[in-house]
Protein backbone atom coordinates (compact mmCIF):
# COMPACT_ATOMS: atom_id res chain seq x y z
CA UNK A 1 0.00 0.00 0.00
CA UNK A 2 0.94 3.42 -0.08
CA UNK A 3 3.03 5.89 2.56
CA UNK A 4 0.85 7.39 4.97
CA UNK A 5 0.72 11.21 4.60
CA UNK A 6 1.31 12.12 7.92
CA UNK A 7 4.85 10.78 8.07
CA UNK A 8 7.87 12.93 7.13
CA UNK A 9 11.20 13.14 6.93
CA UNK A 10 13.18 14.64 9.86
CA UNK A 11 16.01 14.12 12.10
CA UNK A 12 15.97 12.42 15.38
CA UNK A 13 15.79 14.35 18.31
CA UNK A 14 18.92 14.91 19.81
CA UNK A 15 18.23 16.88 23.05
CA UNK A 16 16.33 15.88 25.98
CA UNK A 17 15.47 12.13 24.83
CA UNK A 18 14.95 10.06 28.29
CA UNK A 19 14.76 6.96 26.16
CA UNK A 20 15.77 5.76 22.67
CA UNK A 21 14.08 2.47 21.98
CA UNK A 22 15.21 1.21 18.42
CA UNK A 23 13.85 -1.54 16.32
CA UNK A 24 10.42 -0.89 17.85
CA UNK A 25 7.18 -1.21 15.09
CA UNK A 26 4.73 1.49 15.43
CA UNK A 27 0.67 0.54 15.09
CA UNK A 28 -1.62 2.79 13.73
CA UNK A 29 -5.41 1.46 14.75
CA UNK A 30 -4.26 -1.75 13.80
CA UNK A 31 -2.00 -0.85 11.17
CA UNK A 32 1.81 -1.42 10.98
CA UNK A 33 3.97 1.50 9.98
CA UNK A 34 6.98 -0.70 9.92
CA UNK A 35 9.82 -0.94 12.16
CA UNK A 36 11.73 1.76 13.10
CA UNK A 37 13.10 3.97 16.16
CA UNK A 38 11.17 5.23 19.37
CA UNK A 39 12.59 8.51 21.07
CA UNK A 40 10.97 9.28 24.26
CA UNK A 41 11.68 13.42 24.54
CA UNK A 42 10.79 15.98 26.84
CA UNK A 43 9.51 17.92 23.77
CA UNK A 44 7.89 15.56 21.85
CA UNK A 45 7.32 11.74 21.50
CA UNK A 46 8.81 10.94 17.89
CA UNK A 47 9.30 7.35 16.09
CA UNK A 48 11.30 7.26 13.29
CA UNK A 49 10.74 4.43 10.68
CA UNK A 50 14.56 2.54 8.98
CA UNK A 51 13.98 4.62 6.68
CA UNK A 52 14.02 7.87 8.14
CA UNK A 53 10.10 8.88 7.74
CA UNK A 54 8.36 8.86 11.00
CA UNK A 55 6.15 11.04 13.17
CA UNK A 56 6.06 12.89 16.08
CA UNK A 57 3.09 13.71 19.30
CA UNK A 58 3.41 16.39 21.21
CA UNK A 59 2.22 15.44 24.93
CA UNK A 60 -0.60 17.72 25.49
CA UNK A 61 -2.75 15.59 22.55
CA UNK A 62 -1.50 12.39 24.80
CA UNK A 63 -4.60 11.26 26.53
CA UNK A 64 -2.98 8.35 28.32
CA UNK A 65 -0.28 5.46 27.39
CA UNK A 66 -0.08 1.98 29.08
CA UNK A 67 2.21 -0.91 28.69
CA UNK A 68 -0.24 -3.85 28.12
CA UNK A 69 1.04 -7.64 28.35
CA UNK A 70 -2.64 -8.67 27.82
CA UNK A 71 -1.88 -10.71 24.53
CA UNK A 72 -6.06 -11.82 24.56
CA UNK A 73 -6.33 -8.02 23.47
CA UNK A 74 -3.40 -7.73 21.25
CA UNK A 75 -0.75 -10.41 20.25
CA UNK A 76 2.43 -8.46 21.36
CA UNK A 77 3.04 -6.77 24.50
CA UNK A 78 3.39 -2.98 24.28
CA UNK A 79 3.51 0.29 25.04
CA UNK A 80 -0.37 1.61 24.06
CA UNK A 81 -0.94 5.79 23.32
CA UNK A 82 -4.05 7.36 23.27
CA UNK A 83 -4.02 10.55 21.04
CA UNK A 84 -6.93 13.14 21.33
CA UNK A 85 -5.96 13.98 17.41
CA UNK A 86 -7.03 12.23 14.08
CA UNK A 87 -4.15 11.08 11.82
CA UNK A 88 -5.22 9.72 8.11
CA UNK A 89 -5.17 6.17 7.70
CA UNK A 90 -4.44 4.51 4.58
CA UNK A 91 -7.35 4.42 1.84
CA UNK A 92 -9.71 6.62 4.47
CA UNK A 93 -10.95 9.69 3.07
CA UNK A 94 -9.08 12.91 3.96
CA UNK A 95 -11.68 15.30 4.19
CA UNK A 96 -14.23 14.49 6.55
CA UNK A 97 -17.14 16.24 5.31
CA UNK A 98 -18.34 13.85 2.79
CA UNK A 99 -21.75 13.89 2.78
CA UNK A 100 -23.57 10.63 3.68
CA UNK A 101 -20.01 8.72 4.62
CA UNK A 102 -19.80 9.75 8.11
CA UNK A 103 -18.04 7.04 9.92
CA UNK A 104 -19.95 5.55 13.35
CA UNK A 105 -18.21 7.02 15.58
CA UNK A 106 -17.28 10.65 14.16
CA UNK A 107 -20.03 12.49 15.55
CA UNK A 108 -19.13 16.12 16.53
CA UNK A 109 -19.66 15.22 20.12
CA UNK A 110 -16.86 12.98 20.52
CA UNK A 111 -13.65 13.92 20.34
CA UNK A 112 -11.25 12.07 17.86
CA UNK A 113 -9.02 9.58 19.24
CA UNK A 114 -5.71 7.83 17.24
CA UNK A 115 -4.47 4.39 18.82
CA UNK A 116 -1.04 3.80 18.71
CA UNK A 117 1.16 0.66 19.57
CA UNK A 118 4.65 0.78 20.09
CA UNK A 119 5.55 -2.98 19.70
CA UNK A 120 9.22 -3.35 21.26
CA UNK A 121 11.23 -6.21 19.84
CA UNK A 122 12.83 -6.09 23.32
CA UNK A 123 10.08 -6.58 26.09
CA UNK A 124 11.94 -5.71 28.85
CA UNK A 125 12.45 -2.13 27.70
CA UNK A 126 8.60 -1.62 28.23
CA UNK A 127 9.03 -0.57 31.98
CA UNK A 128 11.04 2.54 30.93
CA UNK A 129 9.34 3.13 28.02
CA UNK A 130 6.48 4.06 30.20
CA UNK A 131 8.41 5.78 32.95
CA UNK A 132 10.33 7.68 30.47
CA UNK A 133 6.85 8.81 29.02
CA UNK A 134 4.97 9.34 32.83
CA UNK A 135 8.44 11.77 32.99
CA UNK A 136 7.64 13.65 29.97
CA UNK A 137 4.09 13.82 29.81
CA UNK A 138 4.55 15.77 33.66
CA UNK A 139 6.38 18.03 32.41
CA UNK A 140 3.43 19.60 29.79
CA UNK A 141 0.75 19.74 32.45
CA UNK A 142 -2.98 21.06 30.63
CA UNK A 143 -2.68 24.58 30.42
CA UNK A 144 -6.15 24.75 29.28
CA UNK A 145 -6.80 23.86 32.98
CA UNK A 146 -8.77 26.96 34.02
CA UNK A 147 -10.68 24.97 36.99
CA UNK A 148 -8.03 24.55 39.14
CA UNK A 149 -6.59 27.84 41.12
CA UNK A 150 -2.76 26.67 40.08
CA UNK A 151 -1.05 29.78 39.51
CA UNK A 152 1.32 31.32 42.06
CA UNK A 153 2.27 34.34 41.17
CA UNK A 154 3.58 35.44 44.06
CA UNK A 155 7.25 34.54 44.41
CA UNK A 156 8.90 32.29 46.04
CA UNK A 157 9.17 33.21 49.94
CA UNK A 158 11.48 31.89 52.23
CA UNK A 159 9.67 30.56 55.19
CA UNK A 160 12.02 31.60 57.47
CA UNK A 161 12.10 35.26 56.56
CA UNK A 162 8.36 34.95 56.93
CA UNK A 163 8.32 33.79 60.36
CA UNK A 164 10.63 36.41 61.47
CA UNK A 165 7.92 39.19 60.94
CA UNK A 166 6.49 37.43 63.74
CA UNK A 167 9.50 38.39 65.90
CA UNK A 168 11.44 34.96 66.67
CA UNK A 169 15.19 34.60 66.87
CA UNK A 170 16.80 36.60 64.24
CA UNK A 171 18.83 33.55 62.16
CA UNK A 172 20.94 36.25 60.18
CA UNK A 173 22.52 39.18 61.34
CA UNK A 174 23.27 42.98 60.17
CA UNK A 175 27.32 43.72 59.41
CA UNK A 176 27.04 45.64 62.78
CA UNK A 177 24.88 43.28 64.92
CA UNK A 178 27.46 40.26 63.51
CA UNK A 179 30.12 42.01 64.66
CA UNK A 180 29.19 42.39 68.37
CA UNK A 181 28.12 38.62 68.48
CA UNK A 182 31.19 37.51 67.79
CA UNK A 183 33.15 35.71 70.17
CA UNK A 184 36.63 36.79 71.33
CA UNK A 185 38.34 34.00 69.25
CA UNK A 186 35.93 35.11 66.28
CA UNK A 187 37.01 38.63 66.34
CA UNK A 188 40.16 37.12 66.29
CA UNK A 189 40.21 34.95 63.25
CA UNK A 190 38.51 38.11 62.04
CA UNK A 191 41.11 40.53 62.66
CA UNK A 192 43.85 37.57 60.93
CA UNK A 193 42.01 37.40 58.15
CA UNK A 194 41.45 40.87 57.17
CA UNK A 195 45.24 41.29 58.01
CA UNK A 196 45.72 38.78 55.19
CA UNK A 197 43.63 40.46 53.02
CA UNK A 198 45.29 43.86 53.57
CA UNK A 199 48.80 42.17 52.64
CA UNK A 200 48.12 41.09 49.38
CA UNK A 201 46.23 43.99 48.70
CA UNK A 202 48.98 46.52 49.44
CA UNK A 203 51.59 44.94 47.92
CA UNK A 204 49.97 45.14 44.57
CA UNK A 205 47.48 47.42 43.46
CA UNK A 206 43.62 47.85 44.87
CA UNK A 207 41.25 45.19 44.06
CA UNK A 208 38.17 47.22 42.85
CA UNK A 209 35.51 46.71 46.10
CA UNK A 210 38.17 45.18 48.44
CA UNK A 211 39.31 47.90 50.95
CA UNK A 212 40.26 47.12 54.58
CA UNK A 213 41.11 49.46 57.36
CA UNK A 214 44.64 48.98 56.83
CA UNK A 215 45.04 49.41 52.94
CA UNK A 216 43.36 53.00 53.61
CA UNK A 217 45.93 53.60 56.37
CA UNK A 218 48.51 52.91 54.05
CA UNK A 219 47.34 55.83 51.37
CA UNK A 220 47.09 58.00 53.84
CA UNK A 221 50.28 60.06 52.32
CA UNK A 222 47.54 61.61 50.47
CA UNK A 223 46.72 59.34 47.19
CA UNK A 224 43.07 58.67 46.60
CA UNK A 225 42.12 55.38 45.64
CA UNK A 226 38.90 54.51 43.96
CA UNK A 227 37.18 51.42 44.20
CA UNK A 228 36.56 52.27 40.38
CA UNK A 229 39.64 53.81 39.19
CA UNK A 230 39.11 56.43 36.48
CA UNK A 231 42.23 58.09 35.92
CA UNK A 232 42.26 58.93 32.63
CA UNK A 233 45.28 57.38 30.85
CA UNK A 234 45.91 55.24 33.56
CA UNK A 235 44.68 51.76 32.13
CA UNK A 236 45.21 52.50 28.86
CA UNK A 237 46.39 49.37 27.75
CA UNK A 238 43.78 47.59 30.03
CA UNK A 239 41.54 45.64 27.74
CA UNK A 240 39.09 44.41 30.09
CA UNK A 241 36.40 47.22 31.64
CA UNK A 242 35.19 47.28 34.86
CA UNK B 1 4.06 9.19 53.25
CA UNK B 2 5.59 10.60 50.27
CA UNK B 3 5.30 13.93 49.44
CA UNK B 4 6.00 15.98 45.85
CA UNK B 5 10.27 16.92 45.71
CA UNK B 6 9.15 19.96 43.61
CA UNK B 7 7.97 22.77 46.07
CA UNK B 8 5.25 24.05 43.26
CA UNK B 9 3.41 20.95 43.35
CA UNK B 10 3.56 20.62 46.97
CA UNK B 11 1.95 23.99 47.03
CA UNK B 12 -0.55 22.71 44.10
CA UNK B 13 -1.32 19.74 46.22
CA UNK B 14 -1.98 21.31 50.13
CA UNK B 15 -4.63 23.75 48.28
CA UNK B 16 -6.69 21.52 46.49
CA UNK B 17 -8.27 18.68 46.83
CA UNK B 18 -5.62 16.49 44.72
CA UNK B 19 -3.99 16.24 48.06
CA UNK B 20 -6.86 13.50 48.99
CA UNK B 21 -6.36 11.52 45.89
CA UNK B 22 -2.54 11.68 46.48
CA UNK B 23 -3.24 9.69 50.28
CA UNK B 24 -5.06 6.96 48.26
CA UNK B 25 -1.46 6.21 46.81
CA UNK B 26 -1.70 2.07 47.21
CA UNK B 27 -5.37 1.79 47.14
CA UNK B 28 -7.71 -0.10 44.31
CA UNK B 29 -10.15 2.33 42.89
CA UNK B 30 -11.58 3.34 39.91
CA UNK B 31 -11.14 6.26 37.91
CA UNK B 32 -13.50 7.39 34.94
CA UNK B 33 -12.07 9.06 31.91
CA UNK B 34 -13.40 11.85 30.01
CA UNK B 35 -14.46 9.85 27.09
CA UNK B 36 -16.02 7.50 29.25
CA UNK B 37 -13.60 4.73 30.02
CA UNK B 38 -12.57 3.28 33.10
CA UNK B 39 -10.19 2.40 34.50
CA UNK B 40 -9.93 0.36 38.12
CA UNK B 41 -6.54 -0.58 39.01
CA UNK B 42 -4.09 0.01 42.77
CA UNK B 43 -3.22 3.73 42.41
CA UNK B 44 0.65 4.00 42.24
CA UNK B 45 0.89 8.14 42.00
CA UNK B 46 -1.06 10.84 41.45
CA UNK B 47 0.73 14.48 40.91
CA UNK B 48 -0.19 18.02 41.70
CA UNK B 49 -1.44 18.17 38.02
CA UNK B 50 -4.20 15.02 38.56
CA UNK B 51 -2.03 12.95 36.11
CA UNK B 52 -2.71 9.51 37.79
CA UNK B 53 -0.49 6.62 37.25
CA UNK B 54 -2.39 3.28 38.27
CA UNK B 55 -0.95 -0.67 38.22
CA UNK B 56 -2.44 -4.18 37.38
CA UNK B 57 -5.44 -2.12 35.49
CA UNK B 58 -8.73 -3.29 34.41
CA UNK B 59 -9.37 -1.07 31.45
CA UNK B 60 -12.87 -1.10 29.87
CA UNK B 61 -12.72 1.49 26.79
CA UNK B 62 -16.01 3.64 25.77
CA UNK B 63 -16.88 0.81 22.90
CA UNK B 64 -17.47 -1.42 26.45
CA UNK B 65 -14.20 -3.31 25.53
CA UNK B 66 -12.27 -4.82 28.34
CA UNK B 67 -8.54 -5.11 28.85
CA UNK B 68 -6.24 -5.43 31.14
CA UNK B 69 -3.14 -3.20 31.56
CA UNK B 70 0.34 -3.46 33.76
CA UNK B 71 0.19 0.09 34.05
CA UNK B 72 -1.62 2.58 33.13
CA UNK B 73 -0.85 6.87 33.52
CA UNK B 74 -4.17 9.17 32.59
CA UNK B 75 -3.11 12.59 31.76
CA UNK B 76 -5.30 15.18 34.85
CA UNK B 77 -7.34 16.71 31.84
CA UNK B 78 -8.64 13.52 30.83
CA UNK B 79 -9.56 12.23 34.60
CA UNK B 80 -13.05 13.16 35.14
CA UNK B 81 -13.61 11.46 38.27
CA UNK B 82 -11.71 9.47 40.89
CA UNK B 83 -13.91 6.66 43.12
CA UNK B 84 -12.80 7.26 46.70
CA UNK B 85 -12.61 3.46 48.27
CA UNK B 86 -15.75 2.95 50.78
CA UNK B 87 -12.60 1.87 53.49
CA UNK B 88 -10.51 5.40 53.04
CA UNK B 89 -11.18 7.68 55.40
CA UNK B 90 -11.24 11.31 53.86
CA UNK B 91 -10.22 13.61 56.81
CA UNK B 92 -7.72 11.47 58.17
CA UNK B 93 -6.26 10.73 54.55
CA UNK B 94 -5.91 14.65 53.93
CA UNK B 95 -4.39 15.14 57.52
CA UNK B 96 -1.86 13.06 56.91
CA UNK B 97 -0.52 14.39 53.90
CA UNK B 98 -0.87 17.66 55.24
CA UNK B 99 1.18 16.62 57.86
CA UNK B 100 3.73 14.54 55.42
CA UNK B 101 4.06 18.54 53.23
CA UNK B 102 4.78 19.94 56.68
CA UNK B 103 7.20 17.86 58.00
CA UNK B 104 9.31 18.16 54.54
CA UNK B 105 8.67 21.88 54.38
CA UNK B 106 10.32 22.20 58.51
CA UNK B 107 13.02 19.43 57.65
CA UNK B 108 15.95 20.32 60.19
CA UNK B 109 13.98 22.81 62.49
CA UNK B 110 12.42 26.16 62.67
CA UNK B 111 15.37 28.33 60.64
CA UNK B 112 16.24 26.01 58.10
CA UNK B 113 12.92 25.57 56.27
CA UNK B 114 12.49 25.76 53.04
CA UNK B 115 11.05 28.07 50.67
CA UNK B 116 7.37 27.74 49.68
CA UNK B 117 5.26 29.35 47.94
CA UNK B 118 2.54 31.52 49.54
CA UNK B 119 -0.45 30.13 50.06
CA UNK B 120 -4.31 31.03 48.23
CA UNK B 121 -6.05 32.50 50.67
CA UNK B 122 -7.39 30.88 54.06
CA UNK B 123 -11.36 29.93 54.25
Amino acid sequence: GGAMSFLKRFPPPAEGVRHRQPDTEAVLAGRSLGAGTLYIAESRLSWLENSGVGFSLDYPTISLHAVSRDLSAYPCEHLYVMVNAKFEEEGTKEAPMAEGEEEEDSDDDVEPIAEFRFVPSDKSALEAMFSAMCECQALHPDPDDEDSDNDYEGEEYDVEARELEQGDIPSFYTYEEGLSHLTAEGQATLERLEGMLAQSVSSQYNMAGVRTEDSIREFEDGMEVDIAPVVAGQFEDAEVDH
Amino acid sequence: MEVSHSVKERTIAENSLVILLQGLRGHVTTVDLRDESTATGRITNVDAFMNVRLAEVTFTDRQGTVSCLDELFVTGRNVRYVHIPDEVDIRATIEQQLQAIHRVRYFGGRDKGRKEFPRAKHK
